[in-house]
């Protein structure tokens, strides 16, 4: 798809901005904190309604408005030209789609795909395991909505189940929240497993096109507890409630699910150099676009934030003929893009205005 | 506090009512239509005496027993359990159903302090062990707490299989087609598919 048009209002620091864009690449330029990561933002949302900073949509609004709203203009491989709108209150988000209010999150997800790049991305390398279990569950709820609702009630029922363990109820409440518990824990099992192996594919011919060496990188899901059928997850539970009520809480299952990054397949996080880590992370994001592209058909849109510091000319140039010509690109910086990556539609970025730059 | 401003209180703490619309009501009740304030109050004091929990399945009675419970004509051996007088109101609308009910007052939910105690289960297992019931029809929602609240009843019935039990199908609205229903909706549909032929 194709971003033709941006209008923000109240967004952040942005008060309202309207973006006309022309071309497959625009570069936003501009000193810290004027407001470009907020325009990289507004546009992520598009996706799955949320943000890649913050998971409280109240930080999005400016302050003392009581709402703020994007709106988007693309030219969709599947709906031509559509109109999305989405509006952020303190009690809710509504996206609105050519004029009609999107009422089910299911309808939504799948059908605009976008690629946030930020040197945040490190973490997803080098942090955590919650790090990485976020990202998978993200970009596979994006596409899928029967894993969205599996994610949902999962984590409604590990609420019930932990608060009921905090209370010390007897077995039977117990049982009760299991078998929901059990049927999203094998749902989430395996399709994080056949997510993952799906993107290890496609991280192995991203990694070749950004990356130095000839090694080969993997990716695979390292299930906390390894179960099976929902049946098999009940007796599971079951025989873990003993030790379960010890800590007053569900110690193991798919919410302590880790994704393992390999090279050569060796811990990438353990063994990887400094380059081999930039590397496998713009690997990652590519490896991404590529899975939106597959599931939904359409092209997803790449946003690079602020990636120009993260890496030295050589990664940089590598980086920006990584993300290929056909897909568009919008990137910001507090420096002009390198000239020999093609032609940038710019615009200066100032305490939250947007002013198009002279070609 | 003004008398006005305790009744706007008193008024906000409702249901659905905010600020502006417990205002609304108050001066509505006390300075454009005073008339209509006695009967309302009247009708408050009556309900407030004679309207309590049937004794044997918790709906709104008026006596020891609810309307319901006390129609002979109906079958007292079927009992559709549900949450809230609401879907009980619902299931009758829809005229299909002739048999009793069992008014759980709401759904196990530990993270709101919900457990077995403060629902209105334990008249439900009294009722079934008393041999009188033979089919339960479990009209819960189908989320996480649904799902659990339903798990809990059947775990307690008497062993044997004395009571057939069933569950509310969950699937395509009636007059809906395929291609607009969501996936999540499509799925359950689809497990709860019936033989036609």
């Amino acid at each position: 798809m194709r971003l033709r048009r941006i209008t923000l209002q109240h967004f952040r620091n942005v008060a309202l901005a309207e973006l006309v864009l022309d071309g497959p690449r625009q570069f936003f330029l501009g000193a810290n904190g004027q407001g470009k990561t907020n325009l990289i933002e507004a546009v992520g949302l598009v996706t799955a309604l949320r943000s890649f900073r913050t998971s409280d949509a109240r930080m999005l609004i400016a302050h003392g408005q009581p709402e703020a709203a994007v709106a988007l203009e693309l030219e969709h491989e599947r709906l031509s030209v559509t109109r999305v709108v989405i509006r952020l209150r303190a009690t809710g988000k509504e996206v609105e789609c050519d004029g009609e209010r999107v009422t089910r999150l299911g309808d939504h997800l799948g059908r605009f795909p976008t690629v946030v790049f930020s040197s945040q991305d490190l973490q997803l390398v080098r942090g955590a395991p919650a790090t990485r279990r976020r990202w998978l569950d993200l970009t596979l709820a994006s596409m899928d909505a029967d894993y969205f609702a599996a994610l949902q009630t999962y984590h409604r029922a590990l609420a019930e189940r932990n608060s009921l363990l905090k209370l010390g109820r007897p077995d039977d409440e117990l049982a009760a929240f299991e078998p929901p518990f059990a049927s999203a824990a094998a749902t989430l099992a395996t399709k994080r497993a056949a997510g993952a192996s799906e993107l290890s594919a496609h991280l192995a011919t991203a990694y070749a096109r950004v990356a130095d060496g000839a090694e080969t990188p993997g990716l695979h899901h390292v299930p906390d507890l390894t179960a099976g059928d929902a049946a098999a997850w009940m007796a599971a539970l079951a025989k873990n409630r003993e030790r379960d009520r010890q800590w007053r809480a569900t110690v193991a299952g798919p919410h302590r699910d880790d994704l393992e990054l390999t090279l050569d397949g060796r811990a990438a996080r353990d063994f990887g150099s400094e380059g081999q880590q930039r590397a496998l992370m713009l690997a990652l994001r590519l490896a991404q676009a590529e899975f939106f592209r597959v599931r939904s058909g359409v092209e997803p849109l790449l946003l690079a934030d602020d990636m120009l510091g993260e890496l030295d000319p050589v990664r940089r140039g590598r980086f920006w003929a990584a993300l290929g010509t056909g897909r568009q690109v919008l990137a910001t910086g507090t420096q002009p893009p390198d000239a020999e990556v093609g032609a940038w539609q710019q615009f200066a970025v100032a305490t939250g205005g947007f002013t198009p730059l002279p070609v | 506090m003004s008398s006005f401003e305790q009744l706007q209180q008193q008024l906000k703490q409702l249901p659905g009512l905010g600020y502006r619309s417990a205002e609304r009501i108050a001066l509505h009740l006390l300075v454009e239509k005073p008339g209509k304030l006695p009967a309302l109050v009247a009708a408050l004091e009556a309900a407030a005496q004679s309207v309590r929990r049937c004794a044997r399945c918790g709906h709104l009675a008026e006596a020891e027993l609810c309307a319901i419970c006390a129609d002979e004509r109906r079958e007292h051996s079927v009992v559709c359990v549900v949450e809230q007088v609401p879907d009980l109101v619902a299931v009758e609308r829809a005229g299909a159903y002739r048999g009793a009910y069992h008014v759980l007052h709401g759904r196990l939910s530990p993270i709101h302090g919900v457990g077995p105690e403060q629902l209105n289960l334990a008249s439900l297992l009294a009722r079934v062990a008393g041999g009188d019931v033979r089919e339960l029809i479990l009209a819960l929602g189908n989320d996480v707490e649904g799902e659990a609240t339903c798990h809990y009843v059947t775990q307690h019935l008497p062993p044997g299989g004395r009571v057939k039990v069933s569950r509310i199908g969950f699937g395509l609205p009636s007059g809906g087609g395929v291609l607009y229903a969501d996936p999540v909706t499509l799925k359950s549909a689809l497990e709860a598919r019936r033989e036609y032929v």
